[in-house]
């Protein structure tokens, strides 16, 4: 077989090989996202043998005139902003932690990883118990024990706190991934740089500004944007812990699910895309710069 | 010495009441399916069962009660053909994109870190009104088609950058001394990435046996529902029995976290791989 007849038969078989996914991806993403476009620019009919109505803008003008909207959007970047900061802070001081060399030291990184694992509905559903109003451990121990609040909180019901549940156990569910990317990023720093510090004096602070820092940075840095665009589009355990907190996700599947106004709901869609793209191109150029 | 005996204890102290922390929820899983009725509401609140009874398994576990099985098979069935799926799929792609060179590769590889953004509530809206167009709403296969592709891009990151490490020579080696592409594959690469195709496994059937979204779309009759919206729809109502609906969470969690901390190590490695592109 000569040279470029074995080239064109691997570019072949490269083709064969990657044409299943291209086909998936193209069906059940590309495609989708196309025909959304479409449907935020119509009254979506619920009767599949109705043709859907063209209305041009509507959509998009009963959005941006829509206070909860609005409102909805607005509360969705205080979700964001909370979350990834509080779950990357955590992830790095269990990261830092864990760092450290103590007996059984394997089997409690394993442990922590457990809330990432585990169902969202299972870990929604202790959550609503631990939480509960009159007979829940969490309200026994900060009013009953600490005496942190005068009425025991509302945790489900009043907006404030739903907010602060959600945000909680967000953070506690999903800074198990921060930690595992950090741990593994501190794991790849040469020992000897630590060595070397040791011999010139440097504390612990030092050792960490000087060599994990820098060393850490960049991994944080692109958790801080994944984590901002996975939450943004947050839907499950927001949806299932209560009904105070309509971020986009919720708000958009409401829309579609129980107001079945689907047309409007691709509006809502497009412009979480745009939001999102933006993001993306953003974290790229940031990736670009490094 | 004695400064670092302090520090060493202090150091334990500090991880015991982080991981204790973090584990809670899973405590108070495990000893509410253990409590009775009314253990479960007492108050103030019991940290540890007075009475403990296993009847709230037993239960969930009886198919006249409860549809906890008819809900666990489902749920397997999806998980498992998703993985399998993505398996076969993932690693011709990912195999591909690694070893083989054709038009367009770098535009496919770049192109699936984007779609990688574009999952979950995204989606629903569009591929509602498509799946329920061409008639297979209410089709677990329309769950498992899902599932599949919205991993997919992981899943070829994980494996791609898995085949990439296995070294050139090698498989023109075994090229030189007649293997077909084929039998390369099947016989030196397929067999040297294990770990990695345990580990996509692994993570694949995770991600759609915790699926809440797609399926609480495609799927509404009780026949066709996996384990999180049938426990859902289960306890929505407001006289719950605590006792079941835990001893349920947990039965749910126990083959995720198992299947887990069979190949932690592999996909931890992988997860970080896939997230950060370094």
């Amino acid at each position: 077989m000569s040279r470029s007849s074995f080239k064109r038969a691997e570019s072949r078989l490269g083709f064969l090989f990657i044409l299943p996914t291209l086909v998936l991806i193209s069906s059940i993403i590309i495609y989708p996202i196309c025909y959304n476009i479409y449907l935020s620019f119509h009254r979506v009919s619920l009767n599949p043998l109705k043709p859907h109505k063209f209305v041009e803008l509507k959509n998009y003008l009963t959005l941006l005139s829509d206070a909860s909207f609005v409102n909805s959007l607005l509360l969705t970047f205080a979700y964001v902003f909370t979350t990834v900061i509080m779950s990357t802070a955590v992830g790095l001081l269990i990261a830092l932690l864990m760092n450290r060399k103590f007996k059984g030291r394997g089997i409690a990184r394993s442990l922590v990883i457990l809330p990432y694992v585990a169902p969202v509905i299972s870990l929604v559903f202790v959550w609503q118990y631990m939480f509960n109003g009159i007979y829940g451990i969490v309200n026994y121990v900060t009013v009953d024990m600490l005496h942190l609040f005068n009425a025991p909180p509302a945790w489900f019901d009043h907006p404030v706190l739903s907010m602060a549940l959600v945000v909680l156990f967000d953070t506690w569910r999903v800074f198990p991934y921060s930690f595992m990317m950090i741990l593994a990023a501190m794991q790849a720093i040469d020992d000897s740089l630590y060595e070397a510090a040791d011999i010139d004096g440097a504390n612990s602070w030092r050792k960490f500004r000087a060599i994990t820092m820098p060393e850490i940075l960049p991994v944080v840095g692109s958790l801080v944007v994944l984590r901002s665009i996975w939450n943004f589009y947050k839907f499950d355990d927001v949806y299932l812990l209560t009904k105070q907190v309509p971020i986009m996700g919720v708000y958009l599947y409401e829309t579609a699910f129980s107001v079945n106004d689907y047309g409007l709901a691709a509006a809502i869609t497009v412009i979480l895309f745009i939001i999102v793209m933006t993001m993306v191109f953003l974290m790229r150029r940031g990736g670009l710069r490094r | 010495m004695k400064a670092k005996m302090v520090k060493n204890v202090i150091l334990n102290t500090i991880v015991f009441i982080v991981v204790a922390t973090t584990l809670l929820p899973f405590y108070f899983m495990l000893t509410t399916a253990l409590k009775t009725n009314k253990g479960s509401v007492a108050f103030p609140p019991q940290i540890f069962p007075t009475e403990m009874t296993l009847q709230h398994f037993m239960d969930v576990l009886n198919p006249a009660i409860f549809p906890f099985w008819r809900y666990f098979f489902n749920s397997l069935q999806v998980a498992f053909t998703t993985a399998l799926l993505a398996v076969i799929i993932g690693s011709m792609g990912a195999y591909s994109l690694a070893k083989l060179d054709f038009p367009g590769r770098k535009l496919i590889q770049e192109g699936s870190l984007v779609v990688y953004m574009f999952s979950g509530i995204l989606l629903v809206v569009p591929l509602f009104k498509i799946i329920s167009g061409i008639g297979l709403y209410d089709n677990k296969f329309a769950l498992v088609i899902t599932c599949l592709v919205t991993t997919l891009p992981a899943t070829l990151f994980m494996l791609s950058s898995y085949f990439t490490s296995i070294p050139v020579s090698l498989e023109e080696a075994a090229m030189i001394d007649g293997l077909s592409r084929f039998q390369v594959i099947y016989k030196i690469v397929m067999p040297l990435s294990i770990p990695a195709i345990m580990s996509v496994f692994a993570y694949v059937f995770m991600i759609a046996w915790n699926d809440f979204l797609f399926s609480s779309i495609l799927l509404s009759t009780p026949d066709n529902m996996t384990l999180p919206i049938g426990l859902r729809q289960l306890f929505s109502s407001k006289d719950y029995v605590w006792g079941r609906m835990m001893a349920a969470s947990f039965l749910t969690a126990v083959p995720v976290v198992f299947m887990f901390s069979l190949v932690e190590r592999f996909i931890t490695g992988g997860l970080v791989a896939g997230g950060v592109k370094e």
